[in-house]
C-alpha cells in the first residue's frame, strides 16, 4: 500500500499525524493530504484501536468522546546482540591501560564497556545508548576511593574515629543513592529520550532508614549502646527478618521515582512475596546444613582427626549457598520485572534457577581456569540469557511516553562537567 | 575524507516520543537533508555530531535541533563529525586481535612484576617512613579484643618463670632498632595452644603450652627471634599494605564478573595473599636464625621446638601448602638445621 516515500501513516500517534497536517504543504503534496486527513478523520472516531491523545483544539472537531476501547497488547522485541569476541578485545585493552594507568583510565573503561552493553541491547529494534562522560565518573570514583580509604583506616588504625566515620556514612548514603540513580537514569537514552530519576534526600532517607531502625542498629553495635548483647542480637534477628521488606522498599523508591517520557514506573510488588523467596532460600540452606551436621557428628566420633572434615564441610556449605543464591537470584528478578509497569509497558521475566545456577558455575569455573581470561565471555553469556529471559509487552502505543524538554541531555551536550553530576556507583 | 554525494536510509527520533519514523538523509554540497514522512529538514553538516562506532550496532547523528537519526551506514557515518573527536586511538586498539594478544601479555606481565618485584619493594619504602607508634595502638586494641572474647586468658605461670624468660628477652633484643617497642606477654591460650604471636606495635605474646612444650629457655628464645623478626621486619604493616593493593587488584579485574565473587575473587585473593604471608614467615626465620647466632644460641634450638610442635599437632598442613598462611613446617626445621650447621663452617 505504501510505496518508498509514501510513509505509513497508521504506524504514526495521533499527536504526530495531527502536527504533520498542521503543517503539510497541501499544494505541494495533495495525496499525502488527503490519506493524513482520511487517517486522522479514521482516528478522531475512536474505531481505530488507538488509545490516542486529543489535543483540546481537536475536540471540537469531535463529536462525542467514545468509550475508551480495548487496548490491543503487542510483544515488543528484546534482544542483545553482544559477542564474547568482540567484547573481549575492548575488555582487555581497557584493563591493559587501567593497570597501566594505575586506575585512572578505569572512568574511561567503564564508558567504553558500559556503552558496548547498551549499544548491543535492542528494544523494538532500537539499541540503547549510554551517554556518561568518564570526568565525571572519574570524579565519583576519587570522591568514593577517598572514602573507603577514611574507612579502612579508622578501622585498622585509628578506632576511634570509627563511630563518627560511620555516621557520616549512614548521613550520606542516601544521597549517594539518589546521586546514582540520577546519573544512571539521566545518561540512559533510548530513541533520543532519556530516562530520569527525581527523588530528593528525604524520599531516600524515608525509604532506605525505615523509622531510622537501620542506622540506630548500626550506631548501636559500634558504639555498644545498650550494654547487653542481647538487645543488639535481637535488633539484627527483627533486621534479618524485615530484610524483604527492606529490600522491597528500596526497589519499589528506585523504580517509582524513575520515569520515561513523563510517565514515572510503577512497582506492584510486596515485602511479603520477597520474604517468601528469601524463606525458601533459607530451607534450601537448612536442608544442606542440618544432614551435614548430623554426617559431620558422626564421622567425627568414629575417625579421630581429619583435616578433610572443615574442608569438606565448607565446599558443601558453599555449594549450597550457590544454589540459595541462584535461587534468590531468579526468583527476585522475576518478581521484581513482573512488578515494573512503566506507561504502556509490561515486563514479564522467566529466570530459572537451575538455568542461573548452570550459568554461574560455568562462569567461575572459566574464569578460574583460564585466570580470569574468560570475565568477557561470562559478561556476555550472563547478559544475553537475562534478555533472553526477559519479555517486553506494550499496552498500546509508545506514544504514550512524551519527553517534554528534549534539549535537556542531547548526545553531544553532556560534555558540560557539573560539580554534582557525579557517578557513585561503582 | 569527505562525504560529497551519499544518501542513507534509517529513522528519526524527534525526541519527544520513542517511536521511529522511517527516514532518509542525503548529503549534497555539505548541507544534509533529512526526509522523515511529511517532515523535511536542512542542516549543515558541520552541525551533525555522530556517536561512537562500537562494533556493527547502529549509531546515532545528533541533529542540531535536538533530533536524532539513527542508521548504520558506518563508512558514511564515519566521513562526518564524530562526537567525540578522542574516541579514535582507544578505539583503534580494540578493533586488533593483535593489540588484545599484547595486552593479555602486558597485563600478566604486569601483575606477576607488580606482585613479586614492585609491591614488595614499594611496601619495604613506605613501611620504612611509616613510626612504629602509629602500629602500636592496633596491636593494643587487638590484644584487648582477644582478652575480652576470652580468646586470651591470664597466664598460670610462676611469677619467677616470667621474669626469667623476660630477662632472656631483654637480652635477645637488646641493641636491635626496634628495642624500646618490645614487649612480652604471657597469656594461655585453648584456642591457640602452643603459639606465639608479634602484635602490631612490638608486643609479643606467648603462651602458656608454648613454654611448656620447650625443653630449655634457649626453645623459648628460638621461637621469641622469630616474632622479634617480624617486628623487626615490620611485617604487621607490609601486609596490610600488600594485601589491600593485591585484594584492590583482583576486585578490579573480577568485578564485571561479580556473581560467585568467592570463588572467583576469594580464592586468588587468598592464594597471592598468603603466598606473602609464607613469604613473612620464611624471612621472620632467616632473621631469627642470624639473631640467635649473634646472641650465642644454635638455630638448632628452633628446628627441635618445631619437630616437638609439628609431632603434637599431627602433620596436617602439607597439602594445603597453597592456601596456608605459614610454610610447610617440615621445610622450616630442614632451614634452621641448615642454618646450624652454616655456623660450624669457618
Amino acid at each position: 500500500m505504501t510505496t518508498e516515500n509514501e510513509p505509513d501513516y497508521s504506524a504514526y500517534s495521533f499527536d504526530e499525524l495531527f502536527n504533520m497536517s498542521n503543517r503539510i504543504d497541501r499544494e505541494l503534496y495533495p495525496e499525502k493530504a488527503k490519506r493524513l486527513d482520511a487517517e486522522l478523520e479514521l482516528r478522531s472516531r475512536g474505531d481505530y484501536g488507538f488509545n490516542a491523545f486529543i489535543p483540546a483544539e481537536m475536540l471540537t472537531a469531535v463529536s462525542e468522546p467514545e468509550p475508551e476501547p480495548e487496548v490491543p497488547t503487542r510483544e515488543v522485541s528484546l534482544e542483545f546482540r553482544g559477542s564474547a569476541r568482540d567484547y573481549f578485545r575492548i575488555w582487555i585493552v581497557n584493563l591493559c591501560l587501567t593497570l597501566l594507568t594505575l586506575g585512572i583510565f578505569s572512568a574511561w573503561a567503564k564508558v567504553r564497556k558500559k556503552r558496548y552493553l547498551y549499544s548491543h541491547t535492542a528494544l523494538d529494534g532500537t539499541p540503547f545508548q549510554y551517554l556518561a562522560r568518564p570526568v565525571p565518573i572519574l570524579m565519583g570514583r576519587l570522591i568514593a576511593a577517598a572514602a573507603f580509604l577514611l574507612y579502612y583506616s579508622s578501622s585498622t588504625f585509628f578506632i576511634t574515629w570509627l563511630p563518627y566515620v560511620m555516621a557520616a556514612a549512614l548521613i550520606a548514603a542516601p544521597w549517594v543513592v539518589t546521586r546514582s540513580a540520577a546519573f544512571n537514569a539521566r545518561y540512559s537514552c533510548y530513541r533520543n529520550m532519556t530516562l530520569s530519576f527525581h527523588a530528593g534526600y528525604l524520599d531516600a532517607l524515608k525509604a532506605l532508614y525505615p523509622w531510622g531502625f537501620i542506622p540506630a542498629l548500626v550506631m548501636g553495635t559500634f558504639l555498644e549502646w545498650p550494654g547487653k548483647k542481647v538487645v543488639m542480637v535481637f535488633g539484627w534477628a527483627v533486621f534479618g527478618i524485615s530484610f524483604p521488606w527492606w529490600i522491597c522498599r528500596v526497589k519499589r523508591f528506585i523504580v517509582e521515582n524513575t520515569s520515561f517520557g513523563g510517565r514515572k514506573g510503577d512497582f506492584s510488588a510486596t515485602g511479603g512475596q520477597f520474604f517468601g523467596i528469601y524463606f525458601i532460600s533459607g530451607l534450601i540452606m537448612l536442608a544442606v546444613m542440618i544432614p551435614l551436621v548430623i554426617f559431620v557428628a558422626v564421622f567425627s566420633s568414629v575417625i579421630v582427626k581429619s583435616p578433610y572434615i572443615p574442608l569438606f564441610s565448607l565446599v558443601f556449605v558453599y555449594a549450597a549457598y550457590v544454589v540459595a543464591f541462584s535461587y534468590v537470584q531468579a526468583r527476585t528478578g522475576n518478581l521484581v520485572w513482573d512488578s515494573i509497569g512503566i506507561g504502556p509497558l509490561r515486563f514479564r521475566s522467566t529466570l530459572r534457577c537451575m538455568g542461573l545456577l548452570k550459568l554461574y558455575v560455568g562462569n567461575a569455573l572459566g574464569i578460574v581456569a583460564t585466570l580470569g581470561l574468560l570475565v568477557p565471555w561470562a559478561v556476555m553469556r550472563t547478559q544475553k540469557y537475562r534478555m533472553d529471559n526477559l519479555r517486553v509487552s506494550a499496552k498500546g502505543d509508545l506514544a504514550d511516553f512524551h519527553g517534554g524538554d528534549r534539549n535537556a541531555v542531547a548526545a553531544f551536550g553532556a560534555e558540560a562537567v557539573d560539580i554534582f553530576d557525579l557517578d557513585l556507583s561503582l | 575524507m569527505t562525504v560529497t554525494e551519499a544518501v542513507m536510509e534509517g529513522q528519526f527520533f524527534d525526541g519527544l516520543r520513542p517511536v521511529g519514523v522511517p527516514a532518509r538523509m542525503e548529503f549534497a554540497d555539505r548541507e544534509a537533508t533529512l526526509t522523515a514522512g511529511s517532515l523535511r529538514e536542512h542542516y549543515a553538516m558541520s552541525g551533525l555530531r555522530v556517536s561512537p562506532r562500537i562494533g556493527t550496532t547502529d549509531r546515532f547523528v545528533s541533529l542540531p535541533d535536538g533530533g536524532q537519526f539513527c542508521c548504520a551506514d558506518h563508512a558514511c557515518l564515519d566521513a562526518l563529525t564524530q562526537e567525540s573527536p578522542s574516541e579514535g586511538p582507544v578505539a583503534w586498539l580494540e578493533k586488533r586481535w593483535g593489540v588484545a594478544l599484547a595486552c593479555t601479555a602486558v597485563i600478566f606481565i604486569a601483575l606477576l612484576a607488580g606482585y613479586f618485584i614492585v609491591l614488595p619493594a614499594a611496601a619495604d619504602r613506605i613501611v620504612a617512613r611509616i613510626p612504629m607508634e602509629t602500629e602500636e595502638s592496633i596491636g593494643n586494641q587487638a590484644v584487648a579484643w582477644m582478652d575480652k572474647e576470652k580468646w586470651l586468658s591470664p597466664t598460670g605461670l610462676e611469677p619467677e618463670v616470667r621474669r626469667r624468660i623476660t630477662a632472656d628477652f631483654v637480652r635477645l633484643c637488646g641493641n636491635l632498632p626496634m628495642e624500646s617497642r618490645y614487649r612480652l606477654e604471657f597469656r594461655t591460650s585453648e584456642l591457640f595452644r602452643a603459639n606465639a604471636f608479634a602484635m602490631p606495635g612490638g608486643t609479643i605474646i606467648i603462651t602458656d603450652d608454648m613454654i611448656s612444650i620447650a625443653n630449655n629457655p634457649e626453645e623459648v628464645m628460638a621461637v621469641l627471634a622469630h616474632e622479634v623478626g617480624h617486628v623487626e621486619l615490620r611485617h604487621a604493616m607490609r601486609s596490610v599494605l600488600q594485601d589491600s593493593v593485591v585484594a584492590a587488584a583482583i576486585a578490579a579485574i573480577t568485578s564485571d564478573a561479580a556473581s560467585l565473587n568467592a570463588v572467583v575473587a576469594g580464592l586468588p585473593a587468598v592464594v597471592a595473599q598468603t603466598r606473602y604471608s609464607r613469604e613473612f614467615e620464611r624471612s621472620a626465620d632467616e632473621y631469627s636464625f642470624g639473631l640467635l647466632k649473634r646472641r650465642g644460641i644454635s638455630p638448632e634450638y628452633f628446628a627441635s621446638i618445631m619437630e616437638r610442635i609439628a609431632c603434637n599437632e599431627g602433620e596436617a598442613t602439607a597439602k594445603f601448602s597453597y592456601v596456608s598462611t605459614h610454610p610447610d613446617i617440615w621445610e622450616r626445621v630442614r632451614n634452621a638445621r641448615e642454618a646450624a650447621a652454616e655456623k660450624n663452617k669457618p
